[in-house]
């Protein structure tokens, strides 16, 4: 996988040269931004159960889904979907801390879509769900950081549309 | 790869969340950041100076290597090769670990030096008068951010 620091290393060992001016600079915003993404991926981590909770609650819970005949009926389909929206929340903190989607693309969304439409999984209730979990998270880990997180459940959601 | 990517790559294999230590550790390393990038900048502005001072040095401890031996191309690629080195440090202290050296530099190098009839020990010894040389012109605090890397390279030389 690929992160902001490893995405400027490997293309200037290519040249053979050392960073340039701007991609230090890059790298400086990277290290200032830092703290603030650590104490997100914490507050996130101590959170994760909550957070896909309120999520649910929010999003999909009181729908026409979670009744017989519905994609997260009956209860081991209930689990699946929160099992999936966890690993959406995970990976899109590790994306935070990396400030790369890269991890997304290898690891989330290569193939997804495809498997979801091969097991009959909604993409449309499941983007509301991680739509969601955006919101919660946001409040969460604030504005800043939020902002941040936001971009990386936005970037799974657009790989499933 | 960085110490980030390092470290969510573990937490991933484990199907887990970063832990507490594993954000700690990031912690530590994004509030070095400002020293790290000082250090980078010091080994990419003075580059050409530290060779050659190193270079000095090194055959004041080594007379006998091939590089010191009056041969202009032995010369040229030793020091070709001390200047890639330094470039690897400035990697590995920005990415705050080892594997950008170990990757680049280090794996495979002790058959590529004996292959060319060049003994590892000495390239060693020239490594230390490199990091010498460069820490002189750091703050001690960059200097200790930078020593781990240098000791790295050294110790995978002999």
């Amino acid at each position: 996988m690929q992160d902001t620091i490893t995405s400027l290393i490997n293309p200037a060992d290519q040249r053979g040269k050392y960073l340039e001016t701007e991609e230090l600079e890059k790298l400086r915003r990277y290290f200032q931004s830092g703290e603030t993404r650590v104490k997100a991926a914490s507050a996130i981590s101590n959170n994760a159960a909550n957070i896909i909770r309120e999520s649910v609650a929010n999003s999909l819970l009181y729908g026409d889904i979670t009744c017989p005949g519905g994609n997260m009926y009956p209860t081991r389909r209930y689990a699946a979907c929160i099992r999936d929206l966890t690993l959406f929340l995970r990976y899109a903190t590790y994306a935070m801390l990396a400030a790369d989607p890269s991890i997304l693309d290898e690891r989330v969304l290569d193939g997804l879509k495809e498997t979801y439409n091969s097991l009959g999984v909604p993409i449309q209730p499941t983007v509301q769900a991680i739509q969601a979990m955006k919101e919660v998270t946001t409040r969460l880990v604030g504005a800043e950081a939020g902002g941040e997180i936001g971009m990386y459940f936005d970037h799974i959601c657009n790989g499933l549309s | 790869m960085s110490i980030v990517a390092q470290v969510i790559a573990q937490s991933d294999d484990a199907n887990r969340f970063l832990s507490n230590t594993e954000l700690d550790k990031l912690q530590d390393f994004f509030r070095t950041g400002e020293q790290r990038l000082k250090v980078a900048q010091i080994l990419t502005q003075n580059e050409q100076k530290i060779v050659e001072e190193g270079s000095r040095r090194f055959w004041q401890v080594v007379p006998n290597t091939p590089s010191n031996s009056g041969d202009p191309k032995k010369t040229a690629l030793c020091q070709r090769d001390q200047s890639w080195y330094l470039r690897l440090i400035s990697y590995a202290v920005l990415a705050g670990n080892m594997k950008p050296l170990e990757d680049i530099g280090v794996d495979g190098m002790r058959e590529m030096y004996t292959s060319l009839g060049v003994p590892v020990g000495n390239i060693g010894n020239c490594m230390r008068c490199l990091k010498e040389v460069a820490s002189n012109m750091m703050s001690s605090e960059e200097a200790a951010i930078a020593k781990p890397y240098f000791d790295y390279l050294i110790r995978a030389m002999y």
